[in-house]
């Protein structure tokens, strides 16, 4: 749809240029909910469920009512407000049965926030304790207490998803392809394994917050730290039945998401707290325990995958089955599963596929949306699973995936033909291979291994993702020009660190011919103030936005042109402009400024003509279909961003300890509006993914008590963790229909980093690590072939990685 | 977790030494309060009387002289990495000083707030384990020294009774220029708990180990001589020591990475 320009034309677009909430928050100006102190607030404080399952079976508070400050308690049997994305399965407060360790059941709103603490404490809850259901393989078998026994009453998205009452399994998404029983039957070999990798969670700096005010007449006032204001109004709307017309939500700068604020948060339970006090505003910022445990993380997964290959390599059918840890509320763990079903092979073409995704109820924490929603966990296993079929069959890694990845004239899982702008996964994967010398040691490799006696190895991961995101996605882009002539932009897909408003205001001023200094994008977002976005996730933003943003830029001088051809007695299309003023073509030296139209041109006699420049861009996902929900076959990708990443890594085998010593990374991005942010999304999700692949994970304990509810035990990197060299490159082949041919990148960067550092550990060491994270016991473990620790529950029965490798030969 | 309590602060050494006396059952000291704070917070300890150990004169002095270093309760870890006199003469000191949590924290926790703490994790422990380092523990009725090696009575334990504190760390002048080095295994680069941690030193022709997170209490081994081969030393360490299985790792890794790091620091500390 968009013109490709060359860079070396474009004024801004793929060129060096700020931020425009650096300086804010640098200095600490910008002002986050966290921040925020309105009139009269009260402070909330809640009860939590010590128990991983239990029935309630009273909630005394009495004397929680009765301390001083306190100005309203609210426990979940007065509430009959149901909540959730697909499948409408969650209380605000626990109802009857809490289902997780930290479910709230109990809130209270108190004038300090020691007084509501002081209140919590006093409010006296009696349990009768229920046996809960922690491994997910486990809510499986058909003894398996129900997380959700009444699942068959609960509203759901019936076009999407396939709940099965009657057990735990909250969506079963299906993918037929081809024939596979032929392609097996065909292959000179098959090779079975499992991977797993368990819950984690996001770590935003700023925990989720929101004040809201329940006004007179219903009239409710949200100011909340989320990635969507347009869903957190929806959603909110929905569960309360109040007309949009009555909800205004509001997000000042957002303190990172990466997914966990994509949804709707802690608003209701904030709203219905005002609510009983009468209209005060209430605040309610989580502690980063209740990050922890209160609020939702990523779902553990256990992917089984069965591959036949033909004996000169070649992948010739794929049996995958997924096991999605929902978590006791299917939140987006359901469209996770959705999503990496039909992604669920990795950037291959598998000629006769067959995918079968669960996701399964437990009584843990709710698993939500994180960065690569879904692929960062899946191609854990995908790529793993190719490595560990070279080895087998005796094949290069690298040419097998060469071999194996998605061409044009190939098909993707779900039938869709790979175009050749569709992307080039191909160059990734040898690009990413060259930067760090892949298949070879170098002479100062040799003697460093010499001199420390670690083994060096080098691994290289390919990876793929599309939007998951609805088939109609749409968005908006409003651009209001100001007395002075430079131009404001409105939108509601926010910026909440990843750096997209940069990209826009590029963009804006590249179409518009203006000086960039003279474009702003408003970074606090308003759903009474801003055109619609549906949610900023899914790494669409800057592909729907940036298109959106180029037809109100076209929008807004078409305006420009007709006063302008007005006032100048001239055909608009004799006319041009440069950044400051409309002229005509053959006479340019009679011009009319943009100054003088921006809010209504007043004629030499006083007449005015025009009224106020105002640029509207309308996008929606063009093409998108429905998955057939028997055999996954649609059209579910607006874009397909490829990547890879190269590894090297240095091992001690006597120990397990290892030290990353390079990652190479390189996305398909189309185009790079702005390299520096590609650089900065691509660094920053890679050490989020090495954090998850060298030490993050929930650990439970029997009971389903989480025994490292915070940063004592649950590590993230830091700084001292960052490789010792990191390169990041792009390759640009254009996207037909993303605005100057980008595509999205935003995710891209955390899927496959853990894989390529087990790729490089086995190419260093041989050991075959089939568990995510890789912490050095484990490495050590899998080297001296010890049986794995499976402590992310612990003294679970169920084994997270015991599976052995079958390789047969089909004569 | 709201929890009320006293706040006190005295001024003197025996004005601190009859607050503890009167607050045998009911009072904790405050030095950094970086565990302290976060049990209360936690509701893992319900002081009524909270009695800030820094704010008597002295409390924050380091100095060396014939005695050797001696640091007061206030004394913190970045100070012990700022004085000169633990720099030149007690690297050891600061190499496990390095290796303790983060440069923030470092900032408020004291050296004797970690060994009083007592956690089996202890990194200032080692240090003063193989330094031959003593604590001058006082109290209302008088004054007693311990050394290290008998200081700690159990998980998070010491031999400190109500009414008693540390009020002065001494490191003795005769272990000054030892050599050494504290290998900590952890899970990320960055600040962490140590999974296990050793530390070798080596003076005027005597070894020393001392394990941390490897027993109920930080542990010292000096029956390692130079004689004793790699595998011979690692035996002699690990018999003192019973490491238990956790979130952080298991037994068995424990018993290998000590061994490890025991061969390690033979070869590397000369």
């Amino acid at each position: 749809m968009f013109d490709d320009i060359k860079t070396a034309d474009l004024a801004y677009v793929g060129k060096k240029a700020g931020r425009p909430d650096m300086v804010e928050k640098l200095t600490g100006e910008a002002m986050f909910v966290s921040d925020m102190e309105l009139p009269g607030m009260l402070h909330a404080q809640l009860k939590k469920s010590p128990h991983a399952r239990a029935r309630i079976k009273h909630i005394e508070t009495a004397k929680a009512a009765a301390l001083p400050g306190v100005r309203a308690i609210i426990t979940g049997e007065e509430l009959d407000y149901h909540i959730g994305l697909y499948i409408v399965d969650k209380y605000i407060l626990a109802k009857g049965e809490v289902r997780h360790y930290g479910e709230a059941v109990a809130a209270v709103a108190a004038e300090t926030l020691e007084q509501a603490r002081a209140a919590v404490e006093a409010i006296e809850v009696e349990y009768e304790s229920l046996p809960p259901v922690l491994h997910h393989m486990d809510a499986l078998k058909p003894d398996a207490p129900l997380v959700h026994p009444d699942l068959g009453t609960y509203s759901y998205v019936t076009a999407a998803f396939t709940p099965k009452p009657g057990t735990n399994i909250a969506n079963h998404t299906k993918l037929r392809k081809g024939d596979v029983d032929k392609g097996f039957a065909e292959s000179a070999y098959i090779v079975e394994r499992e991977y797993s990798c368990p819950s984690v969670q996001h770590v935003p700096m700023e925990t989720h917050v929101a004040i809201v005010q329940w006004g007179k007449g219903d009239k409710v006032s949200i100011w909340t730290s989320a990635q969507s204001p347009f869903t957190v109004r929806n959603l909110f709307c929905h569960a309360f039945k109040l007309p949009h017309i009555n909800v205004r939500v509001q997000t000042p700068y957002v303190g990172g998401g990466f997914g966990g604020k994509a949804g709707i948060g802690v608003e209701p339970l904030c709203a219905v707290l005002s609510r009983k006090a009468n209209g005060k505003p209430v605040k309610f910022q989580a502690s980063r325990e209740e990050e922890f445990s209160l609020l939702p993380c990523r779902s553990a997964l256990t992917y089984r995958i069965k591959t036949g290959i033909s004996a000169d390599g070649r992948i010739l059918a794929q049996h995958m089955t997924m096991y999605w840890d929902s978590g006791a509320y299917a939140d987006y763990a359901v469209n996770v599963t959705r999503a990496s079903g039909f992604s669920a092979s990795g950037p291959y073409e598998i000629p006769n596929a067959w995918v079968d995704a669960y996701t399964i109820y437990t009584n843990k924490p709710y698993g939500t949306a994180y960065r690569g929603f879904g692929h960062v966990e899946f191609h854990w296993a995908v790529e793993r699973h190719m490595e560990l079929i070279a080895s087998a069959i005796g094949m290069d890694p690298l040419e097998f995936r060469l071999k194996n990845a998605l061409r044009p004239g190939c098909h993707t899982m779900t039938g869709e033909e790979i175009l050749p702008g569709t992307g080039n996964v191909v160059k990734c994967i040898e690009e990413a291979a060259r930067r760090v010398g892949y298949g070879t040691l170098t002479a100062a490799e040799k003697a460093r291994e010499k001199k420390t006696g670690w083994k060096i190895g080098k691994g290289v991961a390919a990876l793929q993702k599309a939007p998951a995101m609805p088939s109609f996605t749409a968005t908006s882009v409003v651009l209001k020009m100001n007395e002075d002539g430079s131009v404001l932009v409105n939108l509601a897909l926010c910026d909440y660190g990843q750096g997209t408003y940069a990209s826009i205001r590029q963009i804006v001023a590249e179409r518009l011919g203006f000086d960039i200094e003279k474009v702003k994008v408003a970074f606090e977002n308003d759903t009474d103030r801003d055109p619609y976005d549906w949610q900023t996730v899914a790494s669409k933003g800057l592909l729907l936005s940036g298109n959106a943003a180029i037809l109100a830029a076209e929008d807004l001088l078409k305006t420009a042109y007709a006063v302008a051809g007005e006032a100048l007695r001239a055909n608009p299309r004799d006319l041009a402009h440069d950044g400051t003023k409309v002229y005509i073509k053959h006479h340019p030296s009679k011009s009319v400024s943009f100054s003088s139209m921006a809010v209504g041109l007043a004629m030499p006699n006083g007449n005015g003509i025009g009224g106020p420049l105002i640029g509207v861009g309308r996008y929606i996902a063009q093409g998108l279909s429905n998955l057939d929900k028997e055999t996954g076959e649609g059209n579910p990708a607006i874009d397909w961003t490829y990547g890879a990443h190269g590894m090297i890594v240095e091992v001690n085998e006597d120990t397990g300890e290892y030290r990353v010593l390079k990652v190479a990374s390189v996305y398909d991005v189309g185009r790079a509006i702005n390299p520096d942010i590609v650089r900065g999304q691509a660094i920053g999700g890679m050490i989020q993914g090495l954090g998850t692949a060298i030490c993050e994970g929930y650990i439970y304990d029997q009971q389903g008590r989480l025994l490292n509810p915070s940063f004592t035990d649950n590590k993230i990197p830091t700084a001292k963790d960052l490789p010792m060299e990191i390169e990041c490159a792009v390759v640009e082949t254009p996207q037909v229909d993303g605005p100057y041919g980008a595509r999205g990148v935003g995710e891209h960067s955390m899927i496959s980093v853990a894989p390529a550092l087990g790729n490089a550990i086995q190419k260093a060491t041989g050991a075959e690590i089939t568990h995510m994270p890789m912490r050095f016991e484990d490495v050590w473990r899998a080297i001296q072939k010890k049986e794995p620790i499976d402590n992310w529950i612990t003294k679970s029965p169920v084994g997270s990685c015991r599976s052995a490798p079958e390789l047969r030969n089909h004569e | 977790m709201v929890y009320e309590f006293r706040y006190l602060a005295p001024r003197t050494a025996s004005e601190l030494a009859a607050l503890l006396d009167g607050h045998k059952t009911d009072g904790k000291i405050l030095a950094g309060g970086t565990d302290l704070i976060p049990n209360i917070r936690n509701g893992l300890m319900k002081p009524r009387v909270v009695i800030d150990i820094k704010k008597y004169e002295g409390a924050d002095r380091i100095s060396f002289g014939s005695d050797g270093l001696s640091m007061g309760p206030a004394v913190t870890i970045n100070d012990v990495l700022r004085s000169k006199d633990a720099r030149e003469r007690y690297p050891v000191l600061c190499g496990c000083a390095h290796e303790l949590a983060s440069h923030q924290i470092r900032n408020r926790a004291t050296v004797t707030g970690n060994v009083v703490n007592a956690s089996p994790c202890s990194d200032m422990a080692p240090a003063l384990l193989c330094l031959g380092a003593s604590a001058v523990i006082r109290s209302a009725t008088g004054e007693r020294i311990v050394p290290f090696s008998q200081f700690f009575a159990g998980v998070k334990k010491t031999v400190l009774v109500p009414g008693e504190f540390l009020e002065r760390i001494v490191v003795p002048a005769a272990s000054a220029g030892a050599v050494g080095r504290y290998m900590k295994l952890k899970r990320i680069a960055g600040h962490d708990l140590g999974i296990v941690g050793v530390l070798m030193t080596r003076h005027e022709g005597r070894l020393r180990f001392a394990v941390s997170s490897a027993a109920p209490t930080p542990v010292l081994v000096d029956t390692v001589t130079e004689k004793d081969s790699p595998d011979e030393a690692a035996r002699k360490v690990l018999a003192a020591v019973s490491p238990i299985s956790d979130v952080r790792g298991t037994r068995e890794y424990r018993v290998h990475m000590i061994g490890v790091y025991v061969r390690r620091l033979l070869a590397e500390v000369r």
